[in-house]
């Protein structure tokens, strides 16, 4: 069993590094890097010790902490780690040195507010992860706008203002309308079980009337849709991403997405099942919908870090798709590609940021035949564009397929039932795949091969320090495709548990227990 | 009524008034009053840890039946007015370093305490007219411009009107129910007879009035603008703070229902709307306070919406959280000689390279007055939201929100100018001095108190 004690020190390691970056003199940027990545890696090295730990055969909740916060609202300090969160607390733990070191040479103004942000958005990503307790997962769902708006801020580029301003207005919108929901969940919850909590095990027990669950999965998921980002929900995204510093990417792409479509999965739809497998038609279409247009946008982008960036709406399509597919190989392989879209995406904008260190443009005309040119640099880059596209013994392929998979089983299902739409949708999915390795591929092409066309050059190829990072992301990224069984193991039961939360009927109608759930139900 | 009990109950005020007491006669014997602060800042202070006392002590007393009540609530009530109060007399050293500043602000302190504790109209007239009254000065002393008078002025007519409003609600409400007392208030709301209905209205308006509630709040702009930074940060916190819990006193534990539900929610909706999105384009940071201050008055009136007993708890705590972010955003705010430029928003521009702590603080504030988690002000709201879905409002609560966000945009933009911007061509700003300085300090400790452990706050209202 998992420790709570580390996943605190996990947890807080952030904050503490934080703090003492403030204290620390100004003008010492060296020492502010370096300390912020040994913060960093001390803190993966802990959390290896969480995931070895974590038992994947105890379902609930492991290294938990719970403490009494605000009794009078029913709100607990609760934390604990749980199939649902072991992967990503582990990539975002991943990604935190990576990005640390990727930014060394690019942030040169105000480095301490630089690294303290960084720190302060790895403290309010984990603790999203980690909190089971809705008005703590909000808080910190919340106060994860503030660095991000920061880093974009201050850090990014040309139009940094209106691209921060709109990421924070976007996403703040989503979470207003959370809010509403989130106070008037629990106030459902207190008036049909006479229960006051935020503890999520609690709020599954909730039964409330059809109407309502559609209300307010309407209001969790446009906000948990704007995060992920759902097509129509994704304008801001590009412009987000084109703006900010490659650190602000990595870790937008790598981690921040992944809180929208873990929201989906640990609240949107086990909370309200009977509307989600009312509104499945119309989520997997959405899904389906912003697999292909991201990757038809992602085709004709003239920028690499917008390519990359619509990239990440077509892949987290697929996420979406095994969401709603409910079928467990579909909900284990959405995991997955929530990690790997984590690893692949991080590693591709940390590469973006290496060429514009170097030739000060994204402009994808400007390159070309950079193999000849940077043949290091080249190779990472084409492993994790082939990444991208899902080779098998990549992560990508992990993810991809066995979402596929759970797309046609949810199809099958379907087509017994006399509706072929869930096996159209599978299929439009699959084409999307076509599409996805089109667009990375001629990418790739354009980028690489064809007439030497390098700006700004000669250039360096990748130093140690890049050439390190690289290594070791694309060994996570081989390791996840080609022993994924280690991570399936540990996301096993909370699938299954998913499964069951969605496909359980609970509305009062459908009721096995009225009025107070007796004691041994509650976990 | 007995001498002890009168002695007791009334610590805070009898403290305050031998602050004012002493202060005057400071003035009459030494002409340069160097003292006046630390004597006013030790008697706020003394007041605050009486009141505090009395509250956690569980002291119960009404030394004058029927007109002034002491319950632990309503000491609690007292000791955060008064705590507030601290900050802004400190914050003052740099404007009013003596004078008249510090008697008029104790007086006027000396009402928001009788608000608390008021316990029948008469009373509650007395509180507002002594705390409304100083403030008119306040607004003109110490800022030689010639808008301070026109506003001063118009708050003055503004004011008087809400006054005369209120006087005329409370009796058509003594003639209705036949009673002074606050509870009589609770009779008149769920009275269908049209004399009751009249005087419930009569008092509603008066608040609003008060509080700068749309369409009431013409006269607060102006006087924010034309008061010095002091004066401004008592307005919008301290004068706001004390409008609010006498109504929160009026309609005591009254469930609110129909027809008066509209009144209570679209002019506060209508406020939380129009005061953010005008606050939007204000050029000076004072001026867009007062707008955003209109639409945290919204905020608060929509606790009335709430359910009766939570009520008084919620907007204690909203007040505790607002009044300290926005103090915190006054206290922290750079020194200038000009004060005209010390209020110009474009000159917070690159405040964060010359002044990295003040612009932490400042942007604190905004981000906590703009509702966003972790911050205090978040908590605040969400209380208050928490109460108006309890009581079945469900719709009024989302328009709320979504009327609260936005709010966010102009709130933003100030951590955008600190942050973000190139530094300003025209920054003469010396830093705030150490004084400035500890008032935010104190208001920073208190909202970390606010964020981490609600519950200490939220078990004593």
């Amino acid at each position: 069993m998992a420790d709570s004690t580390i996943l605190t020190l996990v947890l807080y390691l952030p904050v503490a590094g934080m703090l003492a970056i403030a204290a620390l003199p100004a003008g010492r940027d060296g020492l502010v890097r370096t300390f912020t990545l040994s913060v960093m890696v001390v803190q993966f090295a802990l959390s290896i010790i969480l995931y070895a730990h974590f038992d994947p055969a105890v379902p609930g909740l492991q290294a938990a902490t719970s403490v009494a916060w605000i009794p009078a609202w029913g709100v607990s300090y609760l934390i604990g780690l749980d199939g649902y969160n072991i992967l990503l607390v582990m990539l975002t733990t991943f990604l935190g040195p990576l990005v640390t070191a990727g930014a060394f040479s690019a942030i040169t103004k105000e480095v301490k507010l630089f690294y303290a942000m960084v720190f302060l958005i790895q403290f309010a990503m984990l603790g999203t992860f980690v909190a089971q307790d809705l008005f703590l997962f909000y808080l910190f769902w919340e106060a994860m706008l503030i660095p991000m708006f920061l880093i974009i801020g201050i850090w990014g580029g040309e139009r940094r203002i209106y691209a921060t301003l709109k990421f924070f207005l976007y996403t703040a919108f989503g979470s207003i309308l959370m809010l509403a929901a989130v106070i008037y969940l629990v106030y459902s919850l207190w008036t049909t079980t006479g229960i006051t909590s935020f503890a999520f095990a609690d709020l599954y027990k909730a039964r409330l009337p059809l109407e309502a669950q559609q209300w307010l999965l309407a209001a969790f998921a446009i906000s948990f849709a704007i995060k992920v980002p759902m097509v129509p929900f994704h304008t801001w995204l590009p412009d987000a991403h084109v703006e900010a510093p490659t650190a602000g990417s990595v870790i937008l792409a790598g981690v921040l997405l992944k809180m929208g479509t873990y929201g989906f999965m640990k609240l949107g739809f086990p909370l309200f099942p009977d509307a989600t497998r009312l509104a499945t038609p119309l989520l997997s279409t959405l899904a389906v919908v912003s697999i292909v247009y991201g990757a038809c946008l992602a085709l004709v982008q003239k920028d690499i870090k917008k390519i990359i960036a619509y990239s990440s709406i077509s892949h987290l399509g697929y996420v979406m798709l095994g969401l709603v597919s409910l079928d467990l190989l579909g909900i284990q392989g959405a995991v997955m590609q929530m990690v790997s879209h984590g690893l692949v995406a991080g590693g591709l904008f940390l590469m973006v940021g290496m060429i514009y260190e170097r030739c000060h443009t994204r402009e994808l005309a400007a390159y070309g035949g950079l193999a000849k040119v940077l043949p290091v640099y080249s190779v990472f880059f084409l492993i994790l564009t082939l990444a991208s596209v899902g080779l098998p013994t990549t992560s990508g392929f992990t993810g991809e397929f066995l979402v596929l998979m759970g797309a046609f089983a949810a199809g099958w299902r379907e087509s017994a039932g006399g509706s072929s739409y869930a096996l159209w949708v599978a299929g439009i999915a699959v084409a999307g795949v076509v599409l996805g390795a089109l667009y990375m591929l001629w990418f790739a092409q354009r980028f690489l091969f064809g007439a030497e066309r390098v700006p700004h050059g000669p250039v360096a190829d990748l130093n140690l320090r890049e050439r390190s990072i690289l290594v070791i992301l694309v060994a996570a990224v081989f390791w996840l495709g080609l022993f994924p069984d280690s991570a399936m193991k540990r996301t096993e039961l909370a699938a299954r548990a998913y499964q069951e939360l969605v496909a359980t009927p609970r509305t009062p109608m459908a009721t096995k227990v009225t009025g107070p759930v007796p004691a041994e139900a509650a976990r | 009524m007995n001498f002890t009990a009168v002695s007791i109950a009334m610590a805070p005020e009898h403290l305050l008034l031998a602050g004012i007491v002493a202060l005057i006669v400071l003035d009459i014997i030494s002409g340069r009053a160097r003292a006046a602060l630390p004597i006013a800042v030790v008697f706020v202070t003394a007041a605050a840890i009486a009141a505090a006392w009395l509250g956690f002590a569980g002291w119960t007393g009404a030394p004058f039946p029927g007109q002034f009540v002491l319950t632990p609530p309503t000491a609690f009530a007292k000791a955060l007015v008064l705590a507030l109060a601290v900050p802004v007399l400190l914050m003052s050293k740099e404007d009013f370093g003596e004078g008249a500043f510090y008697p008029l602000l104790l007086s006027s302190l000396y009402g928001v305490c009788l608000l608390a504790s008021a316990e029948s109209f008469l009373t509650l007239f007395l509180g507002i007219e002594l705390m409304s009254i100083p403030v008119y000065v306040l607004v003109l002393i110490g800022f030689r411009r010639p808008e301070s008078a026109e506003a001063a002025l118009k708050y003055l007519v503004l004011s008087g009107t809400a006054s005369a409003s209120f006087l005329m609600g409370a009796s058509l409400m003594y003639g209705s129910t036949g009673s002074l007392g606050l509870a009589s208030f609770g009779t008149a709301l769920s009275s269908p007879d049209l004399l009751a209905r009249t005087a419930v209205v009569m008092v509603v308006s008066a608040f609003f009035l008060k509080a700068a509630i749309i369409p009431f709040h013409g006269w607060a702009p102006d006087a924010y603008e034309a008061a010095s930074v002091p004066s401004t940060a008592y307005m919008a916190v301290l004068v706001k703070a004390g409008v609010l819990i006498a109504a929160a006193r009026v309609f005591g534990t009254a469930h609110v229902a129909e027809p008066l539900v509209g009144l209570l929610a679209i002019l506060p909706l209508v406020s939380i709307v129009w005061g953010n999105l005008a606050a939007m384009r204000q050029p000076g940071l004072r001026r867009m306070i007062a707008y955003s201050s209109i639409a945290h008055a919204g905020y608060l009136f929509f606790a009335f919406l709430g359910d009766g007993p939570g009520r008084f708890q919620a907007v204690l705590f909203y007040l505790a959280a607002y009044g300290v972010m926005n103090l915190l955003a006054f206290a922290a705010l750079p020194a200038n000689e000009n004060d005209i430029e010390r209020d110009r928003l474009e000159n917070l521009k690159g405040l964060f390279a010359t002044h990295p702590f003040a612009a932490l603080l400042i942007g604190m504030a905004m981000l906590s007055l703009a509702g966003i988690p972790p911050f205090p002000g978040f908590i605040a709201k969400f209380l208050i939201f928490k109460n108006v879905i309890a009581a079945g409002y469900t719709t009024w609560a989302v328009l709320g929100l979504v009327g609260s966000y936005l709010g966010i945009y102009f709130y933003l933009r100030v951590i955008q100018f600190m942050f973000m911007s190139p530094e300003a061509a025209a920054s003469g700003h010396a830093p705030s001095r150490g004084i400035a300085m500890g008032a935010s300090l104190i208001c920073l400790a208190g909202s970390i108190v606010i964020a981490v452990l609600p519950s200490l706050f939220l078990a004593r209202f």
